[in-house]
Order: structure tokens, then C-alpha cells, then sequence
């Protein structure tokens, strides 16, 4: 627990948290020092080496805002989730190499349809609902995860079906059970499906499950205090202040306490008496409290970053993330360009006339990483032979973009008039841009973007909005054709790109980012194929991305998956449905006494394993 | 008599303006676009998932499966047993959520309206009776200051000195602490700073007004009487300059703390991060939380019409000459 209230000092605070605590755990303060004493190398972070009970720090992590929930059925925010890991697991981590790290349990299977996950045997609820067991799992994923009516309003529930129907889950043992999908996936341990998949006890499901009341399961005690949480997490629930702070104690019963087939670092985690998300509104009183060590950790902008180099007490890590922001044109046929945007000749052209390396070093400060394809290059899919760039070096030049535009022009309405682009009436082209809202620097690539693309004789209108209204009035599309589509593939893409349109018209949209999935690439099927469940901006592709998917999905044989998915990106790369401009990263300063965090993508799996240590 | 049917009919007609704005909020709230659903649809669309399930999953987790007007009538119906429902951005009651934000406000409002409004008062009379002195343009000063520098900027400022670099103050506010231990050092220290930047752009309007008002009374031919008469400088300040100002004074009081509670609250809950009443509905409103909304929109109803109310008597109590009889 906590050391409690120093009511006189006033840096301390209830959970005992200041940079001065974390240096007296690590002896590198004080009459320590003087004493000629040596810090311990790293550790348990115990300032004693007696037996008494180790004295550990407190973390604190800075958030811009608290969580909704701690029932996970209803987590659709990385707040909420953020919470509820602390006190659960989850099935099994992901490592960075992408291997499994069995937590609760372990996944296998001999050729990639049938999958069996094994729970260990010393996993116990709380609340005096016992150990945990197949037959919690089994009805979780067949009364909650797949009911029909969702009555839970589970978010992913359409990932536990294949085809619209229930992927089988079968119990084979006590602690074992069998999920048996219909197709061979070998991605699917990677997927977020069983990869971090959280559990109830059926006991407690059982209580709300025959008057399907989700709104009884959500003010449960049980589900508000993580009651039922016992031994399968790191922390324990400790309290909860609304909008002000989460925090978990060290739990005493930790399972992997017991485990032998984890690394020596887990057996004695987490090394920290408590975590606890403070939520701080204001960006720059958390920076603030990062200086004066009230926070252990908290996000830090690109802009902001300078303000923290050559400080002795606050890292700054950079670490790699999936998410791509793009440029995307609108080839529906409410675009004020759209029969030019259609052509993958003009969006190379366009492509070229966008300098992203300077998006990259002078509005991001460095902090993101040009893309070329739908993949980061740290991901083992990436296959550099095969990608062809543009809007970078030689491949950025506004001479040659114009050339290549103009006569690719010849075949539209378009055509140059002198420098400008101008319509069939000899009315000046002029495309709108718009943009989500709350970003500066998204705010500034918009102004970039009309820069550039002025160069090249094309006007942009900048309108920025915010984020639901930008999705509402321009991403949805609906069929505005006679009779019924021929097909529609949801809200996104209501139909072929000549009926189904927005709203209201765009040309250029910025600020709506696209996951990469690095680990499961075939999940970007949906953006590549004309069909796709996402493709609003009516991308109809000339490779065959359909066959090439189906063949990457349906192998086990991965030097032919690499091989497939290296066409794909390469192929996307060239065809250029989007201008791909950058890959963003995280930025997080920790005080500098933190041992653990890793620059890699994904970096947070061993999270329960960092520590305090000596520089 | 008069009084007392006047003040009932007040009250009548508070609840037909807090109905009319509950029906306005609540419609305006379904229309607006919900962020949060389009990530949810859209995270679940990119992921090969469905993005219409993922929205009715969402429907059902937010409490939002039903046409309008039952929605609404379901909720009416539950505020009148005194039910005002379930927030699902913060998993409690609403009542809760209102109780637990409160205090957290009353921390630092209650010291700042009371420090602003008796040395506003203070100063604006000092400065009335010492018109165009070098004290009175000093003062002069301080409401301009007050007045003009952003509240949110100043916050951050002010952080950055007494808490970054002086250490005097913490710069994260402990909402446990201010729980547990209200009334100890501690927690007057942290709270130091939120009352100094609410205090200092309260007392400027406070002391502007009043310069102003005792200005048009201090050379007042009953001033002058009263003067002439012998009675001491203490007695015409309280007695023949005082009163007369707190009747146009009393209006921006209420307007002070209407303002204290709906816009300046906002600025320094969110710079010192207080879980207080400002922050509660604005993450309500952003995050479209409609139970939520509705009971934050009722607190500054009440505040305004019970204030407005509270003037209203007081102005009779002040001045003689205004009576409600035959209203």
C-alpha cells in the first residue's frame, strides 16, 4: 500500500509519489551518498537488504483522460482498457517478435484451423468464485461474446464469428478447451480475438445473462470494483476517483508468482507498490508534473519534446506505432475531380508533387517515419525491393509532377490552362481539403498540401472539422442511384463509386488515420478491394487484391506469405489509393529511473516487469 | 402575503424553464455527431469487422436502443421519482457523480467569490472615497490585470513558478486528499492557486462596479446631509453609501457565481485538474453522456433562478422603496 498522506510536504501527495522517493529507494540520495554506499544495479528497487518486506516505489502515469468503465464488455477506449489490465492479464501477450507469451493461458495447433488453449491450473477469481476453468471461457464466448441478440453490447463481438455464424468453441478438458475456426488462419493467435482476451466468472454472467441485462452487469459491485479479479492480475483495485485518478495496489496472490516457465524477471513482478492513472486535462500541468516528478510517465507532443533534452531526471522514448496518416482522394462521384483521381497515373503524379520527408522533419519534428505502402517498414511484411516511393529525393519535384499531370489530364475533363488546372468550363479546378480538428500539426500538412499542390496549378479550400461530423459528412456514403444497389458493404461503401456518395462533396481528406496491422496484414483487405467495408473513398484497384489475400490468409507456409504480401504492398505502393504519408510514433518521457520500456513496437507486452534502477 | 405568492410563482415558472431546457438539450444531444461512435464503427469496418453491429453494440452499451421520444420520456419519468439516471462515461449514478464533483468545486469557489466579493467591495469603496489618488489607480490597476489576463494562461503560468520552480505548491491536484483531509494544510496549499486566478478575475468586476456605484453616493446631496450633520466618515461609508450600492451589486453577484460555475470553472478545473463540476460537464458534453448532460444543465438552472430569486428578495430587504405586494 501507499505510504499514506505527508500532509507537510508539499510534493508528496497521497499515493507518496516524487521523484525524492524514487531516489532514496535507489540510495542515490541523501546520507546514502555520503556514506560512500553504491546503488543497487537494478532490481526490486528495495532500498533495504534485510528481510523485512521490500519497500517499492509508486507509478504514476499522466493521462488527458480517466476511464468510463472497468466492466470490459463495454471497453471501446484505450483508457478503460488501460485500467482494466492492471487487474487482468488477459489470455496471453504478444511479444515484439510477435511470439506468444502465455499469461492465463497458452495457445496452440497443429495446422492452423484448430486451435487449443490451455488455462494454467493455479488461476483463481475473487469474490469466492473459485478457480477459473474451461467451462468460465465456454460461456462467456457462446452466452456473451456470440450471443445473439448482443445483449451485452460486447464491441468486437462480430470477431468471434466467421461467415455470420459462431466460430465453435469446444470444452476438451477441466483447463483446456478447443476453438475451431472453419478456415486454416494461421494469424489467428495474433489477432485480437484470444490474444488479451479477458474473462468473467459464469456465475456472475449467469446473474444477468437470462434477462439479457446489460445494464445490471455494468452497475454490478462485483464488475465496478473488479471484485472478481483475484489472483489473475498484477494489481489489486484499490479506488477509483472519477476524472482525477485510478489506483491499483501490488497484488500479494499474483498467479505467475508460481509460474516456471516465465523469465526470472516476472517471478517477483510487478516491482512497483502501486500504479496509478492520474488524469490531467491539461497538457501542460502534466508536463509540468513530469519535471517536478509528481508523474513517473505521460505522453509527450513532438512539439513539445525539445523541453525535456538534456534533463538528467526524464526520459524520452520514441516508440514506433501502426498507425498511418494519409491523404486520401475522393474517387466517388461527388468529387470535384474525381474522373483525374480514378487514375492511378495522376495519383502518382500527385504523389510526387507532396515533399513528405519534409512533413516529416519540419511539421513532425523528426517524430514519425515517411510511408510508401499500407505497412510500417519495421514490420517483417515489408519488403523494401518491392516498394516503389515517391515524395521523397528524386521522386518529389513539382516540374515533373506537372509534366506527368498534364498529359495524363488528356484523357478527363481537366486540362492545364497556362499553370493552372482548369475544368472542362475553363474554370480553375479547386479541390477541398478537409481535415479532423485538434491537431496542430494535421492543420499544418493541410496547409502544406495546398502549398504543393498550388505549385502544380491546383487550388485547395482547407475546412477543418471535428472528427464525428468529418465521419458523418463525408466518410459515411449511401447509395443515391435508382432502385437498389447492386451491393453494399456498409456504411463506408454503400455501393459502386458512381451511386454511392457522401453527404457533402470533398476531393482531399487529412486526420482520419488507418491501423496497418503489422501483425495481421491481411486485415487491410477492407481498404484495398473495391467492396471493402472501409473503402469510402471509392478506390477501385487494377491488381487483383481479392486472390492475393485469399492466397496470403490461406497459407501455413509463411516464406509464400511473405512472398504474396510483398506483392501486395509493393503493388499498393505503385497504384497509390491514398498518398501514404507517414507512419506516427509514440512519445512518452518517463523518469529516468525507469527500467524497461523498449523503443519497439509493441512495447508495453512486459510492462509488469519495469522497474526502478541505477543509471 | 404578496411576497409569498410572488417567490411560488418564481418557482413555478424555474420549472417550466429547466423543462424546456432539458427538452432542448436532449434533442440537441441526439442530433449532434457522436465521435465515439465513429470510431467504433470505423475501428470495427477496418478490422473486417461489422460496422453496423458494432454501432447497435454501442447503442445498447450507451443506453441509446430506443427512438427519441422514449428515451426521453423514460428518463422525465425517472427524474420525477427522483431517479436522474446512470452516467455511462463514468460508470455511476448521475446524482453521484453531481455529490462526488461538488465539493470539489465549493473548495475553491466558495473562497474565491467570498474573497473576491468582500475585497472587491473593499477596494472599489476605498477607491470611490479616494478617487484619482495614487492608491485608487493602483487598484485601478489590479482590476484591469484581473480583468484581462486570460485565467487559463494564468493558471499555467502560475504553476510553472510556485510549482515547478519555487516547489511551494504541488502541480497535481490529490483528489483523495482533498477528499479525506478538506480542511488540512495540505489541501489549502494545493489549493492556493485555483482560488488566486478564480479570485483575482471575480474581484476586478466586484471592485469596478462598486467604485462606480459608490461614486454616484459619495457626493449624493443625502451624502452631503448626513456630512453636514456630524455623522461619522465609518457611518456614511456602511450606512449611506454601502446600501444604496449593494442593491445594482447584488444582480452581479449572481451573475459572478452563474459565471464562476458555467465558463471560469471550465478554465482552471481543466489547468489544475480538478474533478469539479466545470470538468464533469464538459467531459459530459464531449463525450455525449446524455443522463449526464441533463442533471449538469439542471445545476446552473437552479443556481440562476433560486439566485435570481434570492436578488430579487434581497432587494427589497435592501431598499425600502422596492416591494413585491402587489406583484
Amino acid at each position: 500500500m501507499p505510504s499514506g498522506h505527508n500532509l507537510d510536504d508539499p510534493r508528496a501527495t497521497a499515493t507518496g509519489r516524487s521523484r525524492r522517493s524514487f531516489l532514496k529507494l535507489l540510495g542515490l540520495g541523501g546520507a546514502a551518498s555520503l556514506a560512500g554506499c553504491t546503488a543497487p544495479e537494478s532490481g526490486s528497487g528495495t532500498a533495504d537488504g534485510g528481510g523485512s518486506a521490500p519497500d517499492r516505489a509508486d507509478y504514476v502515469e499522466g493521462t488527458a483522460t480517466g476511464t468510463r468503465t472497468l466492466n470490459f464488455l463495454s471497453v471501446d477506449d484505450e483508457p478503460s482498457l488501460n485500467r482494466v489490465q492492471l487487474a487482468l492479464d488477459g489470455a496471453y501477450a504478444l511479444t515484439p517478435e510477435q511470439e506468444i507469451f502465455p499469461l492465463w493461458a497458452d495457445i496452440s495447433t497443429d495446422e492452423g484451423r484448430v486451435y487449443t488453449v490451455e488455462l494454467r491450473d493455479n488461476l483463481e477469481w475473487g469474490a469466492g468464485y473459485g478457480s477459473m476453468t474451461a467451462e468460465d471461457w465456454i460461456y462467456m464466448i457462446t452466452e456473451v461474446f456470440q450471443a445473439e441478440p448482443n445483449w451485452a453490447g460486447f464491441p468486437t463481438a462480430s470477431d468471434w464469428r466467421q461467415n455470420g455464424e459462431p466460430i465453435p468453441v469446444e470444452k476438451t478438458g477441466p483447463r483446456s478447451f478447443e476453438i475451431r475456426l472453419q478456415s486454416v488462419d494461421p494469424a489467428f493467435p495474433l489477432r485480437p480475438i484470444m490474444w488479451g482476451q479477458y474473462c468473467m466468472p459464469k456465475a456472475l454472467i449467469e446473474r444477468y445473462r437470462s434477462d439479457e441485462d446489460q445494464s445490471g452487469l455494468q452497475q454490478d459491485e462485483e464488475v465496478q470494483t473488479l471484485a472478481y479479479a483475484g489472483n489473475l492480475g498484477p494489481y489489486r483495485f484499490e479506488r477509483w476517483n472519477r476524472e482525477s485518478e485510478f489506483v491499483a495496489v501490488r497484488n500479494e496472490e499474483y498467479y505467475l508468482r508460481d509460474a516456471d516457465d516465465v523469465p526470472a524477471e516476472w517471478a517477483d513482478a510487478p516491482y512497483f507498490d502501486s500504479f496509478t492513472y492520474e488524469v490531467v486535462p491539461e497538457e501542460s500541468t502534466r508536463l509540468s508534473a513530469l519535471r517536478t516528478g509528481e508523474l513517473t510517465a505521460t505522453d509527450v507532443p513532438e512539439t513539445q519534446v525539445e523541453q525535456f533534452e538534456g534533463r538528467e531526471d526524464v526520459d524520452v522514448k520514441v516508440f514506433p506505432q501502426p498507425y498511418m496518416t494519409s491523404l486520401i482522394y475522393n474517387q466517388r462521384a461527388n468529387g470535384a475531380f474525381y474522373e483525374a483521381l480514378r487514375k492511378p497515373t495522376v495519383r502518382r503524379a500527385l504523389a510526387r508533387a507532396v515533399d513528405k520527408q519534409a512533413i516529416v522533419d519540419d511539421i513532425l519534428r523528426g517524430y514519425g517515419n515517411v510511408a510508401h505502402t499500407f505497412q510500417p517498414t519495421f514490420s517483417k511484411w515489408y519488403d523494401d525491393s518491392e516498394v516503389t516511393a515517391y515524395g521523397v529525393g528524386d521522386t518529389y519535384s513539382h516540374e515533373r509532377a506537372r509534366e506527368l499531370l498534364e498529359s495524363e489530364l488528356a484523357s478527363t475533363p481537366y486540362r492545364y490552362d497556362g499553370d493552372r488546372v482548369v475544368d472542362g468550363d475553363g474554370e480553375q479546378v479547386s479541390l477541398d481539403l478537409v481535415f479532423a480538428q485538434g491537431s496542430q500539426s494535421l492543420q499544418t500538412t493541410a496547409q502544406l498540401v495546398a502549398q504543393e499542390y498550388d505549385a502544380i496549378g491546383l487550388d485547395v479550400e482547407l475546412t477543418g472539422k471535428e472528427y464525428g461530423t468529418l465521419v458523418e459528412h463525408h466518410v459515411y456514403n449511401s447509395w443515391q442511384g435508382d432502385g437498389d444497389p447492386p451491393w453494399n458493404a456498409g456504411p463506408y461503401n454503400g455501393g459502386p463509386r458512381d451511386g454511392s456518395v457522401s453527404s457533402e462533396p470533398w476531393d482531399l481528406i487529412l486526420g482520419v488515420t488507418f491501423n496497418t496491422y503489422p501483425r495481421t496484414p491481411s486485415s487491410i483487405r477492407g481498404f484495398t478491394v473495391e467492396r471493402g467495408g472501409i473503402n469510402f473513398y471509392g478506390y477501385v484497384p487494377e491488381t487483383d487484391f481479392g486472390s492475393l489475400f485469399e492466397r496470403a490468409t490461406s497459407t501455413v507456409d509463411e516464406a509464400e506469405r511473405s512472398e504474396t504480401l510483398a506483392e501486395i504492398f509493393g503493388a499498393l505502393s505503385v497504384e497509390q489509393p491514398f498518398n501514404f504519408l507517414n507512419m506516427g510514433v509514440e512519445i512518452v518521457g518517463y523518469d529516468s529511473a525507469i527500467r524497461g520500456p523498449e523503443e519497439v513496437f509493441g512495447y508495453s507486452w512486459d510492462r509488469n516487469t519495469w522497474r526502478l534502477g541505477s543509471a | 402575503m404578496g411576497l409569498k405568492r410572488y417567490i411560488v410563482r418564481r418557482i413555478a415558472w424555474a420549472g417550466v424553464v429547466a423543462a424546456v431546457m432539458l427538452t432542448v438539450t436532449f434533442v440537441l444531444l441526439d442530433l449532434a455527431p457522436d465521435a465515439q461512435l465513429a470510431r467504433v464503427q470505423f475501428q470495427a469496418a477496418a478490422s473486417g469487422g461489422n460496422a453496423e453491429a458494432a454501432a447497435e453494440a454501442y447503442a445498447q452499451r450507451r443506453g441509446l436502443d430506443g427512438p427519441l421520444w422514449e428515451r426521453y420520456l423514460d428518463y422525465l419519468g425517472n427524474l420525477a421519482t427522483g431517479d436522474w439516471g446512470w452516467s455511462d462515461t463514468r460508470s455511476q449514478p448521475v446524482s453521484e457523480a453531481i455529490l462526488t464533483a461538488l465539493p470539489y468545486s465549493l473548495m475553491y469557489t466558495v473562497p474565491a467569490v467570498l474573497a473576491s466579493t468582500l475585497l472587491g467591495i473593499a477596494i472599489g469603496l476605498y477607491s470611490a472615497f479616494n478617487q484619482y489618488t495614487k492608491t485608487d489607480y493602483a487598484a485601478t490597476f489590479v482590476a484591469f490585470f484581473g480583468i484581462s489576463i486570460p485565467n487559463f494562461w494564468f493558471g499555467i503560468v502560475l504553476l510553472l513558478v510556485f510549482a515547478v520552480h519555487l516547489g511551494w505548491v504541488p502541480v497535481l491536484f490529490d483528489a483523495e486528499l482533498a477528499r479525506t483531509h478538506p480542511f488540512s494544510l495540505a489541501n489549502a496549499r494545493q489549493l492556493a492557486l485555483p482560488v488566486f486566478v478564480l479570485g483575482t478575475s471575480a474581484i476586478a468586476g466586484t471592485m469596478r462596479y462598486t467604485r462606480a456605484e459608490a461614486l454616484e453616493y459619495v457626493r449624493a446631496t443625502f451624502v452631503k446631509t448626513a456630512r453636514a450633520k456630524g455623522v461619522s466618515e465609518r457611518r456614511i461609508l456602511t450606512r449611506h453609501v454601502l446600501r444604496p450600492t449593494l442593491v445594482p451589486l447584488s444582480t452581479i453577484l449572481v451573475g459572478d457565481l452563474l459565471g464562476v460555475i458555467l465558463s471560469a470553472s471550465y478554465l482552471v478545473e481543466i489547468v489544475f485538474g480538478i474533478p469539479g463540476l466545470g470538468r464533469l460537464s464538459l467531459d459530459a458534453i464531449q463525450r455525449q453522456d446524455t443522463a449526464l448532460v441533463l442533471g449538469t444543465t439542471l445545476v446552473p438552472v437552479f443556481v440562476a433562478v433560486i439566485g435570481n430569486l434570492l436578488q430579487d428578495v434581497g432587494y427589497a430587504l435592501l431598499d425600502p422603496r422596492i416591494d413585491y405586494g402587489d406583484r
